[in-house]
């Protein structure tokens, strides 16, 4: 019987092809703008992440107790050993990268900044940080000994110096004097505005010797292996030095954890909004059908239809308006986002993007999982909400639909 | 013979605000099986609201309306529809088919409801349709047949179900004549044929003529009930 229900559903929906448009474009739209925004949404999150990531951060850190609240020279720890660095070489760690890391002051002869010296491991670095790889002119630096300086190009231009000169790098050292060391620059790097005037990079080795620290470390960037189980690697990491602190990424980078956290907040309010408007255009439009087919209800009664069967007529017909609207808005999306996959440019939005912490070059993805849920969402929803006209219809009075007849 | 319709001190009152407007004052009946009897009477005299309460569509404010000896007045509205689909088929004023549904298919949509196999539900209707004359037009839609050839599909599909009783509420008022000399002939023919109860409420004295039994309404009172002899169809 409900293959004949459905017959009637499909045939009844095109005797007011004008109405059963709109409605179509109601929830078309509606579901292209749902998707649409959680693809979008997700790639800001995503970029963020990556951009906070890959840039220094990683996925973890490891720092002596207090150094995140003062991270000065004297909160260091000694060059990963023992049960740590089983831990940091074991399967669970992708990729960790020691760094000296303290606020400086840079000297050309013309201007003086502060900033963060960086000391790395050039090898290391590289498997953790994008750094290295934004160098845009000059050279990134070549070992743990390298004795040259690499700067933000942003940096140079304020400091109105070049690849070649000199700088003064000034720090306090473990002792609680002031040092200074030149250093000759051979590399600018490019990349968010913030991180070129914030940080310059020297050799690990030239810092540890400019600050006096022998072979001690401020702190350890790392990439887990399973995205999925950083809380397992951090755990590890915590057993096999309890006196250190180490946090995961959603600590050190509350700024890209929020984003990704909340794109999926924006979205279900999204979800609910959208919703709201195309249940009003789908019960407004079914019970606009509902009324023009008064007699017709009175007659399947007269003629011996139970009610329950009526809403399900009814329902049928909303399921499949509905249904079409989605498959239409899935449609649309894929117009939409399926150009953008190889990297959607914001360059208009740059110094917004930065703002945020995120990369010029945003990369939609399509996550089918999330997509079908929020469409059976709307589906779900949508067929709940046109049992109002579906009820309607159950109730009409056939003997008033007689009378009109 | 046994009464097929019975109704028993039947009242229906409506209310417009404060006001109460009773369309039936005490109706006393007995339709036989294979009755074929009218209704008539000025309008306001309470026929189609006598038919809506024997058809189960509306209840009456007092009295009882038995069907085949089965009370219905307090009768769920599932089981009022059960009992029209399996019992009662109507015929009403205007064309009342569906109208996305081909004439076959609306003949159809009622044995669908009633659940017969589709293997015997085309032939059934296909045979109904052509025992009303409209063999050839199954597949067209209502709003590609006459108003008699429609008229004629409702009164198929009042008949598919092979119900007791066929309610008819003045089922010639919107054909010519010759349609509704027509319509008449084959409701007679029908009614002596399958022995089918016909009720029609109508003003129609061809329709009257017609018929074994005439029953006259004024004020929501039956104020004649004349049996005749012969079946004048026949």
């Amino acid at each position: 019987m409900t293959g004949m229900f459905a017959s009637i559903a499909w045939r009844n929906l095109w005797r007011n092809p004008r109405r059963t448009l709109i409605t179509l474009v109601v929830v078309a739209v509606g579901v292209w703008s749902i998707l649409t925004f959680d693809v979008m949404l997700k790639a800001f999150g995503t970029s963020s992440r990556e951009t906070s990531l890959r840039l220094l951060t990683g996925e973890a850190q490891i720092h002596a107790p207090g150094y995140l609240e003062d991270p000065s020279v004297a909160r260091r720890m000694p060059t990963p050993g023992g049960s740590l660095l089983g831990a940091l070489d074991s399967p669970l760690v992708d990729a960790w990268a020691p760094r000296v890391r303290v606020p400086a002051i840079v000297q050309s002869e013309y201007r003086t900044r502060s900033i963060t010296l960086l000391g790395v491991s050039p090898a290391r670095e590289r498997t953790v940080s994008d750094m290295p790889a934004q160098v845009v002119a000059g050279r990134y630096l070549s070992s743990d000994t390298d004795p040259g300086i690499v700067i933000g190009q942003h940096l140079a231009e304020k400091l109105k110096t070049r690849i070649g000169k000199r700088l003064i790098i000034l720090v306090q050292s473990s002792d609680g004097r002031l040092a200074e060391t030149s250093f000759t620059i051979v590399g600018l790097f490019g990349g968010t505005q913030g991180a070129q005037d914030e940080y310059a990079f020297t050799s690990l080795r030239a810092a540890q010797g400019i600050l006096g620290v022998g072979n001690d470390v401020s702190e350890i960037s790392l990439f887990g292996a399973d995205d999925a189980n950083l809380d397992g690697v951090v755990s590890a990491l915590k057993s096999a030095a309890p006196a250190l602190d180490i946090q995961p990424w959603t600590t050190l980078s509350p700024m890209a954890y929020t984003i990704e956290t909340f794109s999926q907040t924006y979205v279900g309010i999204w979800l609910m909004i959208m919703f709201v408007l195309m249940a009003i255009g789908i019960v407004n439009t079914q019970l606009m059908a509902v009324f023009e087919r008064t007699r017709e209800f009175g007659l399947l009664q007269a003629l011996g239809m139970r009610p329950g069967l009526i809403v399900l007529q009814v329902t049928l017909e909303s399921a499949m308006l509905i249904g079409i609207g989605i498959l239409v808005g899935i449609v649309l999306m894929l117009l939409t986002v399926v150009p953008l996959l190889g990297g959607l440019d914001t360059g208009f939005l740059a110094q917004g993007m930065e703002l945020i912490g995120m990369g010029q070059i945003l990369y939609p993805r399509i996550d089918p999982a999330a997509a079908a849920g929020s469409c059976l969402v709307v589906w779900v929803l949508g067929i709940g909400a046109a049992l109002w006209p579906a009820r309607a219809a159950a109730n009409v009075d056939p003997v008033v639909a007689m009378a009109e007849l | 013979m046994s009464s097929i319709i019975q109704c028993r001190g039947v009242e229906k009152i409506y209310r417009q605000g404060d006001v109460e407007v009773p369309a039936l004052r005490g109706i006393d009946l007995d339709i036989q099986a294979g009755d074929f009897a009218t209704l008539s009477g000025p309008s306001g005299s309470g026929k189609t609201t006598l038919l809506s309460l024997i058809g189960g569509l509306d209840r009456p404010t007092g009295g009882e309306i038995s069907i085949d000896g089965e009370p219905i007045s307090g009768m769920p509205k599932a089981r009022l529809a059960d009992l029209r689909l399996h019992k009662i088929g109507f015929v009403f004023q205007t064309y009342s088919l569906i109208p996305v549904l081909s004439a076959l298919e609306n003949v159809e949509f009622i044995l669908r409801l009633l659940k017969v196999p589709p293997a015997e539900r085309g032939p059934r209707a296909r045979e109904v349709l052509r025992q009303v004359g409209l063999e050839g037009l199954e597949d067209r839609r209502p709003s590609r047949l006459s108003g008699g050839q429609q008229q004629r599909v409702a009164v198929a599909r009042a008949l598919a179900s092979r119900p007791a009783i066929v309610l008819a509420d003045e089922p010639t008022a919107n054909l010519d004549s010759q349609n509704a000399e027509e319509l008449i002939a084959l409701m007679a023919e029908l009614n002596a044929t399958s022995g089918i109860t016909f009720l029609i409420a109508t003003h129609d004295s061809r329709v009257i003529a017609h018929t074994r039994r005439h029953i006259e309404m004024t004020d929501g009172r039956i104020t004649a009930d004349e049996r005749r002899g012969a079946d004048i169809a026949a």
